[in-house]
């Protein structure tokens, strides 16, 4: 038995015979036709091969893709479950119209054809009345790299929103404020110290994937340090687990910098090379001569507060410890593989500055971009240039980038109800994507307000694959496939390495195979997909033609068919171009498999770009690039017509071309070397960030320590004040997305309220006792789990759990209990009639559901503590536990709008809006970047 | 050989449930069983805390028990080693699920069969891993072939620290764990909690050590930390099970005293020797039978016993057993109706022998049960065979009332003797120490939740009640059949109370 093998031989996947599992042990063969496609259940794009059946048409199971560079054909539980999403009984299939009035829940169904027209005529009415601002995209989990950035930037819409600041704003701007990438790519697999703010091995960006590399490099000796202030999955396998008091970690991470440049185990090369420490002398120590031996001193300065001893008072990690780690992480010079994202990073005003301290710790040991050191994501992620191209957008909206917040990764979207409520502007057409904010925004109940008022949300349009508590509020529901079903790319920075991979409708494919390669012109997948359900990268085609159905908007053109002129663009032609045209090498490798460049990609799933990952700011750039540049003063090469060279006269703005990130600078003087260095003002990694200096925060420039909205010192712990983590994800969910995964929700249901038994005492809360939890807007009633493995002081509940649905029969799932609102003026109360329960179907297993738990929806009794600078959602709460209240029911949800309202002026109030000439730095990232001119700060 | 294995790398596992998910994918598994699942147990207090996964699943035993008992070969070892089964010939007797001592069998909803991990068999015939380990992200599951020295397990299993789970049921399991806790391997080691496990609702059918409400899991003794996560196991044999030990007990019984009478020479008491006798035991032998036949998922398929029969199962000989004590008692209601006491004569031993076959050989079938310690006693033979007579004496005592039933005062001692004896083989059961299963078990139905049940019902109404009765007609000479009878009706009553109570708390202990 030494031939066993993990997948099918790739050459055999069009016609592959297996033994029918559920007649063994007879022999029953079954024919298969496997077809690649990509994840769509969190954010890291696995490989997934879904399996028909030729003999019924429909997929059996669905299992990895061996042929991806980045799952390597092992998936998480989420990725074989996507079956139960793509048959769940309870889907929508067909395109749906409210009937009756928002909310109420009666819908009548239409063709694809009436919603396109309906849908695309408003848009145009708001075209053609410059009202550009009130269309706007919303999406959660995109899944996908640029293709609707396309659709908007055609349009000429700068109507991008995202969930980014319910996730990863504070991570972002922590990373960009380094490296203006803003998101870190961990060469886990080759790392000696793993340091990770989050809970990589069970959830993160990017789960699976890293969980491999993490692993492996653990197997081969390197030493796990996992930060949380409860016992995450990753903690349980951590070498170190260690679990600071809330907020507190960059004060830990701080003390572990300081240690390596006292104790001189800090890279002293690197960060001579490769920071700016000139401009940090200059800026914070005029006092000292401006040469590197200043720097120790500086540092040791700035930091001297930061002893272990400080460390351990703050943070409640032993000194000793602290000590022990400083010594780990010196000892492994150019191999710590670090990453935050989401944990404490969302959880905290200022948590910015965890992931900034945390690859501190990266940039003093030189481990950056290294082999086993942590890159940015750019280095390892290939985004391929989009056929057909599209124009800038001319535009800025002040709904997604408000001024008060220049410096905000990304777009406020979770102050969106609050700035229609101000009469800062009104939708025209709002489409909510993978997106389902009246649940999981903070402050739900203000977006059910919003998103109920057709003063201020004229027409909703919810593209979903199954209901939602947003979809339930919707004008038009609208199914989009999961991910067996929908065409788009992605590239991720899952290791040290590029790839690119294709997400394709693997029902369209599996009948273009039996078709025997062909399938009619002008084919819609909605054709072959289950029910009616179709696609965005089709929808956006379609939609847009009738936007500008004779092209005199200058919109249709760029969704026009090169091969068939006056015929909207095909998939096929879109991707066969793509892959053609702006994939290194991608045309080589297909044609020495004797294929088409779509045909490769259709029939593999993935493809590994040619790259040489490690340092790439290292390498010299070409003098021909220099060309016209003059170098500056820190030798940054500085090249004209671009915001490296900007005068800074707003009139010139016009003139101004910007780079996706960076100011355009093509290199920065190392040693007498032009180097390609990184995407920030200075070409190096910023100790001082002058951007942060001079858009307001000076104070912040430098990585710093920001007491959190749940600092510890400042709660009353002796009475009843507690610190509330609801965020954490668990492996086997995936926010809203997942309830209609009957295995996943099978394996997870509930959500207690992780207490440590000394909490429950001194509260007076029983052995899974009722508990109710207030937060400054209301509270929300959720029974309690003793656990050691929580911080005493911090409780915490994961964020998956609490779905609800108004109507018992429609929009049922694995996971949502049946609920009815109550409203008393701008108070609100969610009530839980019953948790899950049993139902007849087409799936026999709904007769077979043995859970009664849904959990409770904590997020509506959340303010919005949108971070000052980085527009990040605080998530974490200073919240009071106690003993359920008589009357109080488990499941309980109030909250008051009123009381919103206030927290939300109170946190507006921290801003520093921009002052000068900008909405926001020219070099900072943005989706959706528009000209230049936009930036320009309108006459007030 | 071939001899395939699992490596389960406790070290590697990261608790995500992939391999889960991916089975119930690649077999269809329904809702609310498993063939294989992820156990979660915590450790530790704050800040030293540990949560450790371990993968359960079946563990393709060298010596499976489940094929053993397994009545109709359904479950079966295939030329791989794999324990694998076939649908066609299950009758859902769940007596597997009794064998295994690892909780790896379930009763399919769909299809009323035990099922349970065959490792993707269907998969290594096509030269494909099992869906588990190509799910797994950090390649913590690997088969392989132990007999193959060169193969991956078999130089894991030979260098590294493994562990096997419930090594001392020798069933030469081959499932290995690397870096495995001990106490996740153990299932007595660790409890659910009563504010139940991580993210899943806890059931009664969550197999736990009890713990006292308002205390933890650790204050329970020999339990060094909390059950975070597991699944199902319902409990298969009750009170089917527990009435067949009764119903067979009395056919048994009265068939053995009738046999006594004709040895003390009253087999020419036609009526009350020659024809009731076997008369009774006709109605509880079809009793036993009808008992046996709708406890099986598949009752269409109970011939199945006789003409696809394991002959290692007792399930099997058992069958036997009856089929050839109904024979006798058949003969000998002939002779009766004929009156031939010359034929009883001859009988009288046969009647006997299969009387004590009758009642005992489910000792010998509980025995077979690797995962029920608590069953597997010595004294469950004797205990069988004494509440056997016990039983024939209470019919005889019933019998009294009704008709002229011969040494009515040997049958009277005939029922005091199977109490008494009953009474001294509990007292020794309850008081000699086993292992930590049995000692769990009998905590289980001794002080847990069937103390009612075993000390109101099996002991005070099925030994004090009848013994007393028993001695007061005995001793002082009232002759009073009623006073027997009802010691009799007693008896029969707390024997039932009692094997429901030694059935039951026997499948409490958890195996997973």
């Amino acid at each position: 038995m030494t031939d066993l093998h993990n997948y099918p031989p790739h050459e055999r996947w069009h016609d592959w015979r297996e033994l029918d599992a559920k007649a063994w042990p007879k022999r029953e063969e079954r024919r298969y036709t496997l077809v690649p496609t990509t994840c769509f259940n969190c954010e890291a794009g696995c490989g997934l091969v879904a399996y028909f059946d030729q003999e019924t048409g429909e997929i059996r199971k669905i299992e990895g893709n061996p042929e991806h560079p980045g799952s390597r054909g092992r998936n998480c539980a989420k990725g074989p479950a996507t079956l139960n999403q793509v048959y769940d009984p309870e889907r929508i299939l067909h395109p749906l119209k409210r009937a009756g009035e928002r909310g109420e829940g009666r819908w009548e169904r239409i063709s694809w054809d009436q919603a396109l027209e309906e849908i695309g005529g408003r848009i145009r009415q708001a075209i053609v009345e410059d009202r550009h601002n009130e269309i706007m995209y919303h999406v959660g989990r995109p899944g996908e790299d640029g293709y609707t950035d396309r659709v908007l930037k055609a349009w000429g819409v700068d109507g991008h929103n995202s969930h980014t600041n319910i996730c990863s704003s504070n991570a972002r701007i922590g990373y960009q404020s380094w490296m203006g990438h803003d998101r870190p790519s961990s060469d886990f697999a080759n790392a000696e110290v793993i340091f990770l703010i989050s809970a990589h091995l069970e959830a993160g960006h990017y789960f699976n994937p890293h969980a491999q590399r993490i692993m492996e490099a653990q197997a081969k000796g390197a030493k796990v340090i996992a930060v949380d202030p409860r016992l995450s999955n990753t903690g349980a396998k951590a070498d170190y687990w260690l679990a600071p008091w809330p907020g507190t970690e960059p004060y830990l991470l701080l003390a572990i910098a300081r240690l390596l440049v006292q104790d001189g185990t800090w890279n002293e090369s690197f960060v001579r090379r490769w920071t700016n420490w000139e401009t940090y002398l200059r800026r914070t120590r005029p006092d000292l001569p401006v040469e590197w031996s200043s720097v120790r001193t500086a540092l040791l300065d700035e930091y001297a507060e930061y002893t272990p001893e400080a460390a351990e008072q703050k943070t409640a990690i032993d000194a000793g410890t602290i000590r022990e780690l400083a010594e780990l992480i010196g000892a492994h010079p150019t191999k710590l593989a670090s990453h935050n994202w989401r944990a404490a990073g969302a959880g905290h005003l200022g948590g910015w500055q965890v992931a900034r301290c945390l690859f501190f710790l990266n940039v003093l040991t030189g481990s950056v971009a290294t082999k086993g050191g942590t890159a940015g994501n750019e280095m390892n992620k290939f985004k391929p240039a989009a056929p057909l191209g599209a124009p800038t957008i001319p535009r800025w909206n002040e709904l997604e980038w408000p001024t008060e917040y220049p410096l905000s990764y990304h777009e406020m979207s979770i102050l969106l109800p609050h700035f229609l409520n101000e009469g800062r502007g009104a939708l025209e057409v709002y489409f909510s994507r993978v997106y389902n904010p009246v649940w999981t925004n903070p402050d739900g109940f203000t977006w059910l307000e919003a998103l109920s008022d057709p003063e201020k949300v004229r027409c909703h349009v919810a593209l979903t694959p199954t209901w939602s508590e947003t979809a339930w509020f919707a004008d038009y529901v609208l199914p989009m496939g999961v991910s067996v079903e929908r065409h788009d790319v992605h590239s991720y920075e899952t290791h040290a390495g590029r790839w690119i991979g294709f997400r394709q409708s693997a029902f369209r494919r599996f009948a273009e195979i039996r078709n025997g390669g062909e399938l009619p012109p002008g084919t819609r997948s909605f054709e072959y997909n289950p029910g009616e359900v179709w696609e965005e990268n089709e929808f956006w085609i379609d939609l847009s033609w009738r936007i500008d159905p004779d092209g005199s908007l200058g919109i249709r053109q760029w969704f026009e068919s090169k091969a068939r002129p006056g015929e909207p663009i095909s998939v096929d032609e879109y991707y066969e171009r793509m892959f053609a045209d702006s994939v290194p090498d991608l045309a080589k490798a297909a044609a020495e498999a004797g294929q088409t460049p779509l045909e490769y990609m259709r029939d593999r799933g993935a493809y590994a770009v040619p790259t040489d990952p490690y340092e790439p700011y290292e390498r010299p750039v070409d003098p021909a690039d220099l060309e016209g540049c003059a170098k500056d003063d820190e030798g940054v090469y500085r090249k004209p017509g671009t915001p490296g060279t900007w005068s800074g006269d707003p009139d010139e703005l016009d003139e101004l071309k910007l780079a996706p990130l960076g100011d355009g600078s093509p290199a920065v003087d190392v040693d007498g070397e032009a180097k390609e260095g990184f995407p920030t003002p200075s070409k190096k990694l910023e100790l001082f960030s002058t951007t942060l200096a001079d858009w307001g925060w000076p104070e912040y420039a430098t990585p710093k320590w920001i007491p959190s909205q749940v600092h510890w010192e400042d709660l009353d712990l002796a009475g009843t004040e507690r610190i509330l983590l609801p965020t954490f994800r668990i492996p086997t969910l995936i926010h809203t997305r997942s309830a209609n995964s009957k295995w996943l929700n099978e394996i997870s249901h509930r959500h207690p309220l992780w207490i440590h038994p000394e909490d429950a005492e001194e509260l007076g809360i029983e052995e899974g006792g009722l508990v109710r939890v207030s937060t400054r807007i209301g509270h929300f009633v959720i029974t309690a789990w003793r656990t050691e493995g929580i911080r005493p002081g911090v409780v915490a509940a994961s964020h998956h759990m609490g779905r609800w649905r108004l109507d018992e029969e429609q929009g049922r799932s694995w996971g949502s209990g049946k609920a009815h609102l109550e409203r008393d003026g701008s108070r609100w109360k969610l009530v839980r009639e019953h948790g899950n329960q049993p139902w007849e179907s087409s799936d026999p297993d709904t007769g077979r559901v043995w859970w009664n738990d849904t959990g409770v929806h904590q997020n509506a009794t959340f303010c919005v503590q949108p971070d000052p600078i980085s527009g990040m959602q605080c998530w974490h709460q200073k919240v009071d536990v106690t003993p359920a209240q008589p009357g109080d029911q488990y499941g309980d949800v109030v909250a008051d709008t009123a009381k919103a309202r206030e927290a939300y002026l109170d946190w507006l109030s921290l801003t520093r809006p921009a002052t000068g000439d900008l909405r926001r730095p020219l070099w900072y990232a943005r989706p959706l970047k528009p000209a230049a001119a936009a930036y320009r700060m309108p006459e007030r | 050989m071939t001899r395939l294995g699992f490596l389960l790398d406790s070290d590697s596992c990261i608790g995500c449930h992939a391999c889960t998910v991916a089975c119930k994918s690649e077999h269809d598994v329904p809702l609310g069983v498993n063939r294989t699942w992820v156990k979660y147990i915590e450790t530790g207090t704050f800040p030293d805390v540990a949560r450790k996964f371990s993968v359960m699943r079946c563990n393709q035993c060298d010596d499976a028990p489940c094929m053993k008992i397994c009545p109709t070969s359904a479950l079966y070892r295939d030329p791989k080693g794999v324990v694998d089964f076939d649908d066609s010939n299950c009758i859902g007797c769940k007596s597997c699920m009794n064998a295994c001592p690892y909780d790896a069998l379930y009763i399919n909803p769909e299809t009323n069969t035990a099922h349970k991990c065959n490792m993707c068999n269907h998969r290594l015939e096509v030269g494909l891993e099992p869906s588990c380990q190509i799910v797994c992200p950090t390649q913590a599951i690997t088969i392989g072939d132990l007999d193959d020295p060169t193969s991956k397990i078999s130089r894991i299993v030979a260098r590294d620290d493994v562990a096997v789970r419930a090594p001392e049921q020798n069933t030469k399991p081959k499932v290995f764990y690397r870096g495995a806790d001990q106490a996740s391997l153990d299932p007595t080691r660790t409890a659910i909690a009563n504010d139940g496990l991580i993210w899943a609702e806890t059931t009664p059918a969550h197999p736990t050590i009890p713990v006292a409400l308002g205390t933890k899991p650790t204050d329970q003794p020999g339990v060094v930390g909390r059950t975070a996560y597991t699944t199902a196991h319902p409990m298969t044999w009750k009170s089917r099970v527990s009435g067949y030990l009764v119903t067979k007990a009395v056919a048994a019984g009265v068939m053995a005293v009738a046999a006594l009478l004709v040895l003390l020479g009253h087999g020419d008491v036609q009526a009350a020797v020659g024809v009731v006798p076997p008369m009774v035991a006709g109605v509880f032998l079809a009793a036993t039978g009808f008992l046996l036949i709708t406890d099986l998922k598949q009752p269409t398929r109970f011939h199945y016993l006789l003409t696809r029969g394991n002959r290692t199962s007792w399930l099997v000989k058992g069958a036997y057993v009856l089929m050839a004590f109904s024979v006798v008692s058949a003969a000998w209601f002939l002779a009766g109706v004929l009156d031939a006491p010359d034929v009883l004569d001859w009988l009288a031993p046969l009647a006997a022998l299969g009387a004590a076959g009758t009642a005992g050989y489910t000792a010998y079938l509980f025995a077979q049960c690797e995962g029920r310690d608590l069953w597997q006693t010595p004294l469950l033979l004797p205990v069988l065979l004494a509440q056997a007579v016990t039983a024939g004496g209470a019919v005889y005592a019933v019998l009294d009332l009704f008709m002229d039933v011969p040494a009515p005062t040997a049958v009277r001692w005939v029922l005091l003797g199977g109490v008494l004896a009953t009474a001294a083989l509990l007292a020794v059961e309850l008081t000699s120490h086993g292992s930590r299963h049995v000692e769990l078990a009998v905590h289980a139905m001794t002080r847990g939740a069937w103390a009612q049940q075993f000390w109101w019902g099996g002991v005070v109404l099925g030994l004090v009640v009848p013994a007393a009765l028993t001695t007061l007609a005995l001793g002082v000479d009232i002759d009073s059949p009623a006073l027997v009878a009802v010691a009799g009706l007693a008896a029969l009553g707390g024997m039932f109370a009692y094997e429901d109570a030694f059935v039951r708390a026997g499948q409490s202990v958890p195996l997973s």
